[in-house]
């Protein structure tokens, strides 16, 4: 190889990405008058948002290929799968 | 794989040969299995606080009415600047500097140990106020905060909301733990010249690790302490 | 083992203990695993032994009774608290440290490299690690039957509130320490399982195929995708129930707003994934042993793998089936009553295809083939008995009887158990380099055969009749006392069925020493592992063979020498080599 520095994404500005994110939750979660099941869902979502942040950009799953994606993805739907048919206890 | 990938993908794959099958090395994949191991440990802990959250018509205790709402968002800014500086290092080690990568994994133990320092002075003043595993001790302030305002302080599920705090925060904290124990080790290995461009395997597993471990803390951070 | 040292100059001298206790090379720690979960499976057979005469012949005082201290046995007579002690630690044992080990410990670790052409685990160290954490949690689990109080009470299931309140069954530091082994295990598991799967995806020599790859490294490999996402789940429950019993917190407790019905989801979560653990690794081995019996290639190898692959994820949505009676939700429940019976088409898929590979073959009734069929068969009755209790109005009428336990032991000792006494017979040459007695190895089939029937099929008739699966004597009930008889005689066939497993023991260990020793390829087989001189030495091959076909060319035509098999690693001709050489070398 020619050069020795090589392509990294910004770094610093997934950083400042996720800070604002994190001011904006505890923002939405305390000031704001939304009710309670929509206020829980923006939450989540931008929970989940920032999860994303982390996973692709700091642990590189954007560059990685679909196989090695696989590895993390497979346990997520057996997660869901688990709660949701534990939940619906509360339904019976 | 689109081509236009291909060339971002080999540059920020560590250039020694990757094995057959997943296209990755060994330690690497073995360290994403464990994660997706781990990803199933979270799920039985903070699964389990879903559903007994989300399966009694009984009030929860109000975001921040028991919590340290802002101590631990400041918590929370701390654990991704570690991951940000962890990052950090293993692109300075994968550029070829050395003595950048010590400075960053430096910074990422101390930004992890402060965070569990933080939690551990969190839980001491918790416990203090009356906030323990089994609720809300009798006797306490909190006990008689909570007999005063039942539904903002959930008075009737203060069992099972101490119980699921302390064992999902308290796990998590310990996974932070054995992330900084293992970057102090890199830290040292680096330190005794260790890592080259030619083979960070070890700073970029850790890593995966700890950005894992801060993964999941953003999670917990908004299911345990926002809503 | 001059031969070793002629393969492997460059290996400089081990001491004893490097070798053979903290060692880490794949082989060896598979056999560590071998000798510690044969040991386990004997401890609990000798606590089957007090259940049945319990059963068999309540009140009286069992012979060597004598030796039990007065916490467990009165004059011999076995105490009612002793008696769910000892179910419960029955499976636990059988369970966690005997099935479990013997065929994930076992034979993922000494199969995997061999039958792939790989030098060691992808993390021998890892490895390493894997097996002493299991040995420590199986010594734990030991000790809890000798701590004040003894050992769990509440089944190998541990169902709450009982097992979450020492106040209910009266037991601590026996609960504490079942929830400490069953953490330490799932680590265990957990390291073990992502060094099987790392080393499948990238340990394969040559021309390894993902379709070129045996049964039974296809079988190991869902085995340890299962184990590595079945094991934490199990340990975050035992985490919480430990809690439960030493911090107070109230996770079970629905008491305090906790929920007992979450301990039942969380572990059965864990527990269908488990049960395929037990027996898929088996299915893998079988079809290795049936194809090389039969001298045929393994009929529809492709639907084989698929089939596998189906059951392992139908295993994750099925759990349910084993709580109709816990009164969960009445929809979740036909849904996974629906899902419980669709496994049953890949389980005959698999089925079919021994059937269809035995076929007009030229069968070979070794040791290991018998027991392979015998596998088979039982397997069949077990699944049978599986799809009535899928159905929720027959799960509801014969749940917790004796017809429950019947179709455990039909599949666990019927499906796993045969199919390990096959394979321990036909790796035996591997491992240790001596063949074990056929003879003996015939005569103990067919005895194990006989009794194993007389000891388990009865229990369906006992189990339809209404005898409860954890009672601890039967005597008590008007209508279970015509029964009787049939309790005796299941005891007595099960004292026999112990009894032949003396003479298997006595084969394994004289074998060691006295056997006849190994030729390299004794089954005439076609697995990479057949390639090596047995026993394998370190490091396995000096330069990874090249693979050019797959596992199962039995009877092809146009084998030259006029054999009957053709090895994987066997460069015929017309051969093409394989499109790159992928695998490092030794050392790398």
């Amino acid at each position: 190889m020619e050069t020795t520095a090589r392509k990294h994404p910004n770094y610093v500005a997934i950083w400042v990405y996720l800070a604002v994110l994190t001011a904006i939750e505890v923002g939405v979660a305390f000031i704001s008058h939304f009710p309670k099941p929509v206020l829980m869902l923006i939450l989540v979502g931008l929970a989940i948002w920032k999860a994303l942040l982390v996973a692709l950009y700091f642990m590189h799953l954007k560059f990685e290929r679909w196989r090695l994606r696989t590895v993390f993805i497979v346990p997520l739907p057996l997660a869901v799968i688990l709660v949701l048919a534990a939940i619906t206890e509360k339904l019976w | 794989m689109t081509h236009a990938h291909a060339s971002t993908a080999d540059l920020m794959r560590p250039p020694f040969p990757a094995e057959p099958g997943a296209g990755v090395y060994s330690n690497k994949l073995g360290m994403w299995v464990f994660l997706a191991s781990d990803v199933m440990f979270f799920t039985a802990l903070i699964g389990t606080y879903i559903i007994l959250r989300f399966s009694t018509d009984l009030p929860w205790a109000q975001p921040g009415a028991v919590l340290n709402v802002p101590l631990t968002a400041f918590n929370t800014f701390l654990l991704i600047c570690s991951s940000v500086s962890m990052v950090k290092a293993y692109a300075a080690i994968a550029d070829g500097d050395r003595e950048r990568l010590k400075f960053w994994v430096l910074m990422t133990i101390l930004g992890g140990a402060t965070f569990v320092g933080i939690q551990v002075y969190e839980y001491v003043k918790l416990v203090g106020h009356g906030f323990t595993p089994n609720g809300y001790r009798e006797g306490s302030e909190l006990a008689t905060l909570a007999a005063a305002e039942p539904l903002k302080y959930g008075l009737q599920t203060a069992g099972i909301y101490g119980s699921t705090f302390f064992t999902m925060t308290g796990f998590h904290g310990f996974h932070v733990t054995c992330g900084v124990v293992c970057m102090t080790w890199v830290y040292f290995k680096a330190l005794r010249g260790g890592y080259s461009q030619q083979d960070y395997r070890g700073v970029e597993v850790i890593g995966l690790y700890w950005h894992f471990v801060d993964l999941v803390w953003i999670i917990l951070f908004t299911i345990v302490y926002l809503i | 083992m001059t031969s070793v040292a002629a393969v492997h100059t460059h290996d400089a001298p081990m001491s004893f203990w490097r070798k053979y206790v903290f060692s880490t090379d794949h082989k060896i720690i598979g056999i560590q695993f071998l000798f510690v979960s044969l040991f386990f499976l004997l401890v609990g057979g000798l606590l089957a032994m007090q259940i049945r005469w319990q059963l068999g012949f309540p009140g009286q005082p069992m012979p060597g009774g004598g030796i039990l201290p007065e916490t467990m046995a009165s004059e011999g007579i076995l105490l009612p608290e002793y008696y769910v002690q000892l179910v419960s630690m029955h499976g636990t044992f059988m369970v966690f440290f005997a099935i479990m080990p013997l065929l994930v410990g076992v034979y993922a670790n000494f199969l995997i490299p061999l039958k792939l052409g790989a030098h060691d685990m992808a993390f021998p160290r890892i490895n390493m690690a894997s097996f002493w954490t299991a040995f420590l949690a199986g010594l734990i689990m030991l000790a809890s039957l000798f701590v004040p109080e003894g050992a769990i009470r509440s089944g190998w299931t541990n169902y709450v509130p009982l097992a979450a309140r020492p106040d209910y069954s009266g037991v601590t530091w026996g609960q504490i320490l079942w929830c400490i082994s069953i953490v330490v295990l799932g680590l265990s598991s957990v390291l073990g399982s992502l060094n099987y799967i790392t080393t499948v995806i990238n340990h394969r020599a040559p021309g390894m195929t993902w379709f070129r790859m045996p049964l039974s490294v296809w079988a190991l490999f869902i085995t340890a995708i299962l184990g590595v996402l079945a094991l934490p789940v199990l340990q975050g429950a035992a985490i919480m129930l430990l809690f439960d019993q030493t911090l107070g917190t109230h996770f079970f407790d629905p008491l305090e707003g906790g929920q007992a019905l979450l301990w039942q989801h969380l572990f059965w979560f864990f527990g269908h994934p488990e049960v395929y653990i037990l027996i898929l690794p088996a299915m893998g081995m079988v079809s290795d042993m049936i194809a090389n019996g039969s001298r045929k290639p393994i009929f529809g190898y492709h639907s084989m793998v698929f089939a596998i692959i189906a059951i392992g994820f139908l295993g994750w949505i099925v759990w349910g089936h084993h709580m109709f009676m816990s009164g969960m939700n009445p929809t979740l429940g036909s849904s996974f009553m629906i899902s419980t019976l669709v496994i049953a088409v890949p389980s005959a898929i698999k089925t079919f295809n021994w059937m269809g590979t035995m076929w007009r073959g030229n069968l070979r009734f070794h040791v290991p083939m018998l027991n392979a069929v015998a596998f088979v068969a039982m397997f069949v009755i077990g699944g049978l008995s599986g799809v009535f209790m899928a159905a929720t109005p027959v799960d509801m009428f014969i749940h917790d009887t004796y017809f429950i336990v019947a179709h455990i032991h039909y599949v666990l000792f019927g499906g796993s158990l045969f199919a390990l006494f096959g394979a321990i017979t036909f790796w035996y040459p591997k491992m240790f380099g001596r063949m074990m007695n056929q003879r003996w190895g015939k005569i103990h089939f067919w005895l194990t055969f006989v009794f194993y029937n007389l000891t388990f099929f009865p229990m369906h008739n006992l189990g339809m009749a209404g005898h409860m699966r954890r009672i601890y004597d039967p005597t008590q009930y008007e209508f279970l006392r015509p029964l009787q008889p049939l309790n005796e005689f299941i005891s007595i066939s099960a004292f026999a069925l112990f009894a032949v497993q003396l003479i298997f023991a006595a084969n394994f260990l004289l074998s060691l020493w006295k056997g006849e020793k190994a030729p390299q390829n004794p089954w005439e087989d076609n697995g990479l592992e057949w390639s090596l001189p047995s026993p394998a030495p370190h490091g396995n091959w000096e330069r990874v063979p090249t693979v050019y076909r797959g596992p199962y060319e039995f009877s092809a035509p146009g084998t030259p020498g006029g054999r009957d098999y053709l090895p994987q690693y066997e460069r015929l001709p017309t051969d093409r080599e394989p499109a790159a050489a992928l695998a490092p070398a030794l050392g790398d």
